[in-house]
């Protein structure tokens, strides 16, 4: 299931989950499969969140949106787009079952071979790492979740490093010292090793391994990382090199040299090795498994969200695709998705000395053994070391922007057991952080859209869809509450405080939002009165129905007032009903309520009584022309001047 | 329901719309409006043949029961009833007043309220001189508008006036003199009438 059905808002726009955040919008975007397009998949939204890749589409949202979950993906390529062809960014899934047991099988063939040649040393370095390859990500097709250590990779020479098992990200400071990069000897800054081991930490427990997976289980059998290995580990890996099997080995069609199959260019004389099988072996044998070519033509029978495309392309017609790229890249490397199930604080010392922690959820929770210390000062341990661990958080969050990144989660978590513990008085404190909490997850904000000609309208049209959603949202019940309208002024005062103060709205685009809802066919409405009020109001609550509304509270009067009130015909004429009291009986504002009744006066339905008391309306009895109707010979109707021509023929007995 | 016309003291029985407060208010819709006009017009109209008024001062009606509904505490305003009376006096209300010395402000409103044009009477008049054998006769307009000869028809009973109004005979008895002037304008216009005489001593005939 690479391709998934997408829920959608009532705003038609993704459902997120929770955790999930959006990080771009761009419009105008066109699905492929493969190389052909897909039918009715052609004009619509792309929604990247940091959990998913989602299709919405522009005429039918709800039947035709899809949404593809990054963790499914294995890779993704960049097209910058030719001539008419446009930008694309194409994802590919991941290798079914049979291609991943084949790549595990590969993977513990040379791991055996590689011990059979160097048993004693080879296990100290990294097999066949060259840098960020594809080859690192998928080697993790193998799902079983591995203990491992983190590593650093050097900004150098990008070699990945160890982090040295002495290295506690909780207690280290930048005084810490740190060992230097095994091949090019450079020493590594503080904030670059603490992230790395943050980031381990918070992929350990998720079903994907940290990048370096093969690296790790190779280090641990080790041991301790000795410093003065360097030399040690380049040849150990020039052996390693030579190890390889020949077939394994992609011989260059020029220069017939044997490269590694990680190579993209011959190592030798840089001819392209991104051909057949080299590209082959290069996934793992993803490909061999999967036959390279689709069907000649794909028509829309076939396309479904069963089957495994071989890729899904997102094609950006209107631009927008760099930025699509950048955040993807970043959503990939980040791994939100792994967070949900994310282990609640990276407990280094775990091992060592038990702690408390304060875990996700706000909740204390026990350590697994503990330092059997007992009384006061037991407990003064314990509070001291509590103290120290959440200042390590906290230290380690605001070392640098990446890291605050990475330690989002526990920041907030800590934020929100400090409020929980601070006082149960200061509910307004609570509030005020879950409400912010929950505004970082509804804003639009203008750099999460794309940066295209169309980008100010796109702006808009998300915006109005946020509003709406926002609107609309049943917990908040914003309409409901105000008797299902609400004019402009109040829902932007209203919707701009929910933001708490980031990202404010202007009242122009905000108002240009709000027009944009009857085009987007959107569940919300804005009116006009006549006196130029902007009201908001649910799209399906029409004119008519208010005054269907207005007419049965009328009616009702005609029996139930008090029979005190007579001197006319109260049984026929009912009673009339003054803007406060429409107010009052539906809950509007009383602007709102004389604004309706004055609408329902200008259809026709209502008449108007102005009195000393104020005015009143009543059912229309008025244009009702039989009730007056006499037998008499009264004239009342347009006076037509007779042609005096014919008059005077008439006169003159003629005509 | 009907206007009971003997004996004249009779109470005029008021439409009912008369008892709905907001027919005292001159509606802003457009279409309610009209059908407010023609109601009120229909109103003024019957009121004025019941009490057999021909000139009608807004000024002083304002305090009558035409205007004013003493049960609800309701009357038009003047500026209303001006309203009313002006659409009356224009094409689409039938041109059935006239204001009297030029226009709305002059003299305190008052106007002629046709409940019959001058044409209407003019036929009122020639069907009368047909049925009573008066022509080539010269009669007085006193006589004709105060004289015993037509007294009958400002006094004749409901089944009578809906018999002679078959015959468009209906009251011109204690007319005003202006506005019988008019009337027999019209007749001598159509050739059917001549008058002479001076001032005070015009006599007419009719052929």
């Amino acid at each position: 299931m690479f391709l998934q059905p997408l829920d959608l808002t009532t705003a038609l726009r993704p459902t997120l989950l929770p955790d999930e955040a959006l990080l771009f919008v761009q419009d105008a975007v066109g699905l492929y499969e493969g190389k052909y397009k897909i039918p009715g998949l052609q004009n619509g939204h792309a929604y990247l969140t940091t959990h998913r890749a989602c299709y919405v589409d522009n005429l039918e949202p709800r039947k035709s949106s899809i949404a593809v979950e990054l963790k499914n993906v294995d890779r993704y390529e960049f097209y910058a787009g030719f001539l008419k062809s446009s930008a694309k960014i194409t994802l590919h899934p991941k290798a079914p079952k049979r291609a991943s047991i084949q790549s595990r099988s590969h993977s513990t063939i040379s791991n055996t071979q590689r011990a059979a040649q160097s048993p004693s040393r080879s296990s100290t370095a990294s097999p066949v790492q060259r840098g960020a390859s594809p080859l690192l990500s998928s080697g993790s097709g193998s799902g079983t979740p591995r203990p491992s250590t983190a590593t650093w990779v050097c900004t150098i020479c990008s070699f990945s490093n160890p982090v040295p098992a002495t290295f506690d990200p909780a207690t280290a400071n930048s005084n810490t010292p740190l060992p230097a990069c095994v091949t090019c000897g450079v020493k590594p800054s503080f904030p670059h090793v603490l992230k790395a081991s943050i980031a381990n930490a918070a992929g350990r427990q998720g079903s994907q391994p940290q990048s370096h997976a093969p690296v790790q289980p190779l280090l641990e059998s080790h041991g301790q990382y000795s410093e003065n290995s360097s030399i040690e580990y380049i040849e150990a890996q020039w052996r390693e090199e030579s190890a390889l099997p020949v077939k394994s080995r992609f011989q260059c069609p020029r220069c017939t040299f044997l490269n590694h199959p990680s190579l993209l260019a011959c190592e030798l004389c840089g001819a392209p090795l991104l051909s057949t099988e080299s590209k082959a072996a290069d996934v793992l044998g993803e490909n061999i498994a999967r036959p390279e070519s689709p069907g000649p033509s794909l028509d829309s029978s076939s396309f479904g969200v069963d089957n495994e495309p071989e890729c899904v392309k997102f094609s950006f017609r209107a631009g927008g695709e760099k930025i699509f790229h950048e955040r993807l890249k970043g959503a990939m490397v980040q791994r939100k998705w792994l967070l949900q199930n994310a282990p609640p604080v990276p407990d280094f010392s775990a091992g060592n000395v038990g702690i408390t922690a304060i875990g996700i959820d706000g909740q204390v929770r026990q350590p697994l053994e503990r330092a059997r210390t007992v009384g006061i000062a037991g407990l003064e341990r314990q509070g001291l070391e509590l103290r120290k661990k959440n200042e390590a958080v906290i230290g380690s969050a605001f070392e640098d922007l990446d890291a605050l990144m990475l330690s989002a989660k526990e920041v907030v978590a800590l934020a929100e057991s400090f409020a929980k513990k601070s006082d149960e008085g200061s509910a307004d404190a609570n509030q005020l952080i879950v409400e912010s909490a929950k505004a970082l997850d509804m804003v639009t904000t203008k750099e999460m859209l794309g940066s295209s000609s169309g980008s100010e309208s796109l702006y808009l049209s998300e915006m109005s869809r946020n509003l709406a959603e926002y609107l609309t949202d049943d917990a908040k019940g914003i309409l409901r509450k105000e008797g299902g309208i609400m004019s402009l002024v109040d829902l932007w005062a209203v919707f701009n405080r929910a933001r708490g103060g980031v990202e404010l709205i202007s009242p122009m685009e905000f108002e240009k939002a709000a027009r944009l809802w009857e085009k987007l066919k959107l569940p919300v409405r804005l009116r006009q009165f006549k006196n130029g009020l902007l009201v908001v109001q649910q799209a399906d609550r029409t004119d008519d129905k208010t005054i269907a509304q207005l007419l049965s509270l009328l009616q009702d009067l005609h029996t139930s007032s008090s029979s005190s009130e007579v001197g006319w015909g109260h049984e026929i004429f009912g009673r009339g009903i003054t803007a406060q009291e429409a107010a009052q009986r539906f809950g509007w504002s009383v602007g709102v309520a004389s604004e309706e009744l004055e609408m329902a006066e200008e259809k026709g339905a209502l008449c108007r009584e102005e009195g000393i008391e104020g005015l009143r309306f009543w059912e229309n009895w008025i244009v009702d022309d039989q009730s007056d109707d006499f037998d008499d010979d009264i004239k009342v109707d347009p006076f037509y001047e007779v042609d005096p021509v014919l008059k005077n023929l008439e006169d003159m007995g003629i005509f | 329901m009907a206007p009971q016309h003997s004996p004249p003291a009779s109470a005029f029985t008021y439409p009912q719309s008369y008892s709905f407060p907001p027919f005292f208010t001159l509606q802003p819709n457009l279409q309610t409006r009209l059908s407010q006009l023609r109601k009120w017009s229909r109103l003024i109209q019957r009121y004025c043949r019941h009490e057999h008024i021909f000139k009608l001062s807004l000024v002083t009606a304002l305090d009558t029961t035409l205007f004013k509904n003493a049960s609800l505490r309701k009357r038009l305003s003047l500026n209303d009833a001006l309203q009313v009376v002006d659409w009356m006096t224009r094409d689409e209300g039938g041109r059935r007043a006239e204001w009297i010395d030029g226009g709305v402000e002059a003299n305190g409103g008052t106007v002629w309220v046709f409940w019959k044009r001058p044409e209407e009477w003019a036929d009122v008049v020639a069907s009368w001189v047909e049925e009573t054998g008066q022509r080539n006769t010269v009669l007085t307009l006193y006589e004709l508008m105060n004289g015993e000869m037509t007294v009958g028809q400002g006094m004749i009973s409901r089944e009578q006036r809906l018999d002679m109004s078959a015959h468009g005979m209906l009251d011109f008895h204690g007319m005003d003199a202006e506005l019988f002037h008019r009337c027999l304008a019209v007749l001598v216009k159509r050739g059917k009438a001549q008058v002479f005489g001076s001032e005070d001593q015009q006599g007419v005939k009719f052929f």
